[in-house]
């Protein structure tokens, strides 16, 4: 009997280990990143990938949280509110506590009901619609200005450095867009500068001639535009072909290579909101250094922003000794965090408490110089 | 002149230019509905192929470093018309000729289907980023009081009419003079009976296709210079619109479609002009409505008659 | 074999043409330069076998084809048992499905219920689709229109007068009708593929006009916060809002929020079994057979004394009716409603489902809206390929089975021969 005995303790042994190793498995602390993965603002949702990506790896190379490794698992909500929702509910369903995300804010909004209402804490590192965060949450913050703060930079410029008297407000009726346009145009009346043009374009659209031919009728002396790159690219390159040559003013949604590509000349001097360049920031050289060895673009908007959401989060798990998403609400909104886009804190709504935005210049060449206030 | 109209004319020259290049893709429609009677929405895609092709060959010959610019343009145009054309023939061999015969509604499935696969296939090819190109036909004339409002007509907006206007003139040369223009009509009017008659219906039906996708490159080309970007996705809209534009004029008649596509493009022209430009849509599927309500065969859609 | 040639040398050259240019070069966006690149060697050594297996498909056609019809063809009918069999399980059968319907979400996962939720709306559109497309024979490309009116009545009423989801879906169901009736009376004098056009219009102008209305609907940024049904006022959270009591604390147990998720997907599976029922009912009265009599012969039907209008309009109307439904339920899922989940690609999707499931056949369109739903699930490995497939298969289910994955089959007799 004897060698069965032997048999049997070995499997024990086997098992002990087995399970050792599991258990050693379960010290891994699961963070969702959502976005989109496909469909046609996949671009951004890479953005946000590999910025999360490259903290989560940094810091698992650095030993961990607490000895705990972390795991990025990506979700794909394509940008469609739709699948969002279903994105929520699965990362519930795998029993995940941390999300970084989602990117748009049409998806952000229904998400995050779900995650507050599951105890899941979610800091999203592009979602700029103040709404958001407006129904007061417990659990869900963001690493990026809000779109009402960028507008309120806007219309302090034009009305200290510009001061048009013809002023025009364009947007794209998209909830991005239209809600800077509104909140400039509103500030802007405040400040007494009436607009005299206030009108949507359909986004995709090519054909601007109509509108343009409106901006010129009614003296225009500025436009600013609410919006993506596409559109304004292609309103910039027809104003100055009908010979329409007065300075444009758009948001960070608008700072993109590509904008110079479309508009090309007609790009030079226009004026823009764009948060500072994280990536030109000296302290970020190792940062970004690393980015390039992984063959990953490091300028997109939203990567420095999505490795500020993973480090604090993991700053406020390694300061608690917790995973629970309340006590890292806590946390987050009582201290303030060193990240790579600065040192930052939480107000109450979970909003950053400064903004990252200036006011740049744009050049033809896809360059820009800020604009000291 | 004072000063509103010169307001009106020059929206009316923006409208002119946007609706030809509507007319030139509704040729297409017009042509393969008139025959067939089937909608090919698949056919905004081919224009969007057409764009691509135009991009792909002025920027490859400008690199190849072919300088003369009308060379540059006359090639491309070619090529677009050359790639285009096999799309359209293609798409019409493998969606639709297998499904001739059968119940309405399966091939008007089969085209939204081809046309889902064609976008995702030029997407996942080149990219989903809108592509840019430099202005290549600049400048243009300008005149009015510059104090009261300037009007301007662009080079390019003037080679959109020729263009426009060359093409139509061949097409409708070619479908009333030419052996094969008649036999078009002829299908036109009864496929059965002009099968019987011998003539090979089915090669009729693939040069229709061929001639609708051959004008929606050349709008494509003309489009890429105007515009200078492209992507994946301006099939939809333009075919829509063209569509709506085919329709507004009668679809299955040729003139129908061209001035279908002038005045859409003039209604939304007018409309952005005086209303806040987000309800141009609007106003031009309203008008679509309308004109369907008070004319339902369209402006110059012949009644149909009902043999029992 | 030599005749086969030509034709099979003109293809493959029309292969290379469509793929020369298009794949094989390249455009790239370089700072701000436009360039063209050649693509890499592999993607050459694609498209030459793209041509070459192009090439040998035609050559070798006719044995191809001799060959594909030895094989059976399928018949899904051919796989059920005999007609007076199925008669007698009939009863039986439903109840097995529905108390499994009823059953299984308490064994699976969250995600798994949510996803069948989805697919539920997706079922109910496909249903209410399939009255107006595969009963009446009208193309509606924009019944996404409808669907939209459902869902902002609830969010709506919701919001500004607080009413709860059970008060509105009637109201939404109603004026989703309304709207139907409003709409299908000028256009259905129309001839078919006016009428698919003329819809289009109207799904289109809709989402715009939600979206440019922003004072009340919110325009592009929505509306949020929409409350989820209750159970007879008890709700499903985890803490009780003003005056309101929990599901939960009612009934003394522990918190469960899967409870939520799985309380929806009852009430969905409750809409789809209504929907089921009324539509069965439909068919089999006097309107539901004027329905398909008039898709399949309108003068006939004309000569027959019946008022093909009022049958259309009934049939818009009806169909209106459950996109409402779906609608307002869609809201009360979602939490959030923005013009952007009602664009033409959706229109697109639904009717898909009701031809790839075969017109008119309700057990095929179940089908084809769960293929459609869980399909892109499962094939998320190729999340880059999903529309494309997408696409492709809508073509290649049309090429092969024109009448859908079960077609319609309706109770004929037949003559033998003797």
């Amino acid at each position: 009997m004897k060698p069965s005995h032997g048999i049997f303790a070995r499997t024990l042994i086997a098992a002990g280990t087995l399970l050792a190793a599991l258990h050693a498995q379960a010290e891994t602390l699961k963070i969702g990143i959502a976005g989109p993965v496909t469909g046609p603002v996949a671009q951004y949702g890479d953005m946000q990938k590999i910025g999360a990506m490259m903290a989560i790896d940094r810091i698992n190379a650095a030993g961990g949280v607490n000895g705990i490794s972390l795991e990025g698992i990506i979700y794909d909500d394509a940008c469609d509110p739709k699948q969002a929702v279903a994105v929520a509910n699965r990362i519930v369903n795998d029993e995940i506590r941390h999300v970084i995300g989602h990117l748009c804010s049409s998806s952000t909004e229904p998400a995050s009901d779900i995650y507050e209402e599951e105890g899941v804490m979610m800091i999203t590192a592009a979602s700029t619609s103040p709404s958001i965060t407006e129904k007061g949450y417990e659990l869900i913050f963001r690493t990026i200005g809000l779109d009402s703060l960028q507008g309120k930079l806007a219309a302090d410029h034009i009305i200290n450095r510009v001061k048009p008297r013809n002023l025009a407000v364009i947007h794209d009726k998209q909830q991005y867009g239209e809600g800077l346009a509104t909140t400039v145009r509103d500030l802007l009346a405040k400040a007494g500068i009436e607009t005299v043009m206030f009108e949507g374009v359909t986004p995709g659209d090519k054909d601007f001639s109509a509108l343009i031919a409106k901006l010129k009728r009614n003296n225009v002396d500025f436009v600013y535009y609410g919006g993506y790159h596409p559109e304004l690219g292609l309103i910039l390159r027809q104003s100055r072909e009908k010979g329409f040559d007065v300075p444009f003013m758009g948001p960070e949604g608008v700072v993109n290579a590509d904008l110079a590509a479309i508009a090309g000349k007609a790009m030079e001097g226009v004026l823009a909101t764009a948060p500072k360049s994280f990536e030109q920031n000296p302290e970020n050289a190792a940062l970004v250094a690393a980015f390039k060895a992984r063959d990953e673009d490091p300028s997109g908007p939203f990567v420095f922003t999505a490795y500020a959401a993973v480090q604090v989060l993991t700053d406020a798990i390694k300061a608690t000794g917790e995973t629970d998403p309340y006590t890292l609400a806590d946390q987050l909104r009582a201290n303030r965090f060193d990240t790579t886009i600065g040192e930052i804190g939480f107000d109450d709504r979970g909003d950053l408490t400064e903004s990252t935005f200036i006011v740049y210049q744009l050049h033809a060449d896809g360059s820009k110089t800020p604009i000291s206030e | 002149m004072s000063e509103t109209s010169l307001y009106v004319l020059q929206q009316l020259i923006n409208g002119l230019t946007i609706g030809s290049t509507y007319a030139l893709i509704a040729i297409g429609y017009t042509m393969v509905y008139g025959i067939i009677g089937m909608i090919n929405f698949a056919h905004g895609e081919v224009y969007m192929i057409g764009s691509y092709t135009t991009f792909i060959a002025i920027i490859g010959l400008l690199t190849l470093g072919v300088s003369s610019l009308p060379i540059v343009l006359l090639l491309a145009l070619i090529t677009a018309i050359v790639i285009a054309s096999t799309y359209g023939y293609a798409i019409e061999r493998v969606a639709y000729r297998p499904l001739r015969g059968g119940p309405r509604l399966i091939p008007l499935i089969t085209a939204i289907g081809m046309s889902i696969f064609l976008q995702n296939y030029i997407r996942l090819a080149q990219g989903s980023r809108d592509m840019a190109m430099p202005a290549l036909v600049t400048g243009g004339i300008q005149f009015g009081d510059p104090a009261v409002f300037e009007v301007s007509i662009s080079w390019m907006q003037m080679i959109i009419w020729c263009v426009t206007l060359v093409s139509m003139t061949a097409l409708a040369l070619f479908i009333s003079r030419s052996r094969l223009g008649r036999a078009c009509r002829a299908c036109a009017q009864d496929l059965k009976m002009t099968n019987l008659l011998g003539i090979d219906t089915n090669r009729i039906i693939a040069l229709t296709f061929i001639i609708g996708a051959a004008l929606a490159a050349v709008a494509g080309v003309l489009l890429s210079l105007y515009y200078g970007t492209i992507n994946p996705y301006i099939g939809f809209m333009a075919g829509l619109k063209a569509f709506t534009a085919a329709v507004l004029g009668g679809i299955g008649s040729i003139p129908g479609a061209m001035l279908g596509g002038l005045i859409l493009g003039v209604t939304e022209a007018l409309t952005a002009a005086f209303f806040p430009s987000e309800y141009k849509d609007v106003v031009a599927f309203g008008l679509l409505v309308l004109i369907l309500l008070f004319r339902p065969t369209g402006l110059l859609g012949k009644p149909e008659v009902e043999k029992v | 074999m030599q005749r086969a040639l030509f034709p099979a040398l003109f293809a493959a050259g029309v292969t290379f043409l469509l793929t020369c240019l298009v794949i094989g070069v390249k455009l790239e966006q370089v700072g701000s330069e436009l360039t063209v690149t050649g693509a890499d060697p592999a993607t050459w050594g694609w498209i030459a076998t793209a041509v070459v297996i192009v090439f040998l498909v035609q050559l070798f056609q006719s044995p191809l084809g001799t060959l594909r019809r030895r094989l059976p063809a399928i018949e899904a009918h051919g796989l059920l048992p005999g007609h007076r069999l199925r008669e007698q399980l009939r009863p039986w059968l439903i109840a097995l499905v529905i108390v499994g319907l009823c059953v299984w979400p308490f064994m699976v996962s969250r995600g798994a219920v949510d996803l069948a939720t989805l697919t539920l709306i997706y079922v109910m559109l496909g249903l209410g689709l399939n009255i107006v497309v595969g009963f009446a024979g009208l193309l509606d490309l924009g019944y996404v229109a409808f669907y939209a009116v459902g869902a902002y009545t609830y969010a709506l009423l919701s919001e500004y007068f607080g009413l709860s989801f059970w008060v509105c879906l009637p109201l939404a169901g109603l004026l989703a009708a309304t709207f139907g009736c409003i709409l299908g009376f000028p256009v259905l004098r129309l001839r078919g593929d006016y009428l698919a056009i003329v819809t289009l219009g109207f799904g289109e102008i809709i989402r715009i006009l939600l979206n440019n209305w922003t004072n009340v609907t919110g325009g592009p940024n929505g509306i949020g916060g929409i409350d989820k049904p209750t159970l007879f006022g008890l709700e499903f959270s985890r803490r009780a809002s003003d005056g309101g009591e929990t599901f939960h604390q009612y009934f003394g147990i522990e918190y469960v929020s899967s409870h939520k998720v799985i309380f929806l997907y009852l009430v969905a599976v409750l809409l789809v079994l209504l929907t089921l029922y009324v539509i069965n009912r439909v068919q089999r009265m006097p309107i539901g057979r004027a329905w398909e009599a008039l898709r399949e012969d309108e003068i006939a039907c004309r000569s027959l004394g019946l008022n093909p209008t009022v049958i259309k309009l009934s049939a818009f109307t009806m169909g209106a009716a459950f996109a409402g439904f779906a609608g307002c339920f869609f809201a009360a899922r979602q939490g959030f409603i923005s013009p952007e989940s009602f664009t033409f690609i959706e229109s697109a999707i639904i009717l898909a489902i009701v031809v790839l499931g075969g017109m008119g056949s309700q057990l095929g369109i179940i089908m084809a809206a769960i293929a459609m739903t869980i399909l892109p699930e499962l094939a998320r490995e190729f999340q880059e390929y999903r529309m494309l497939m997408f696409g492709g298969v809508m073509v290649l289910m049309m090429l092969w089975r024109p009448q859908g994955l079960l077609p319609m089959k309706r109770p004929h007799l037949e003559l033998k021969n003797p």
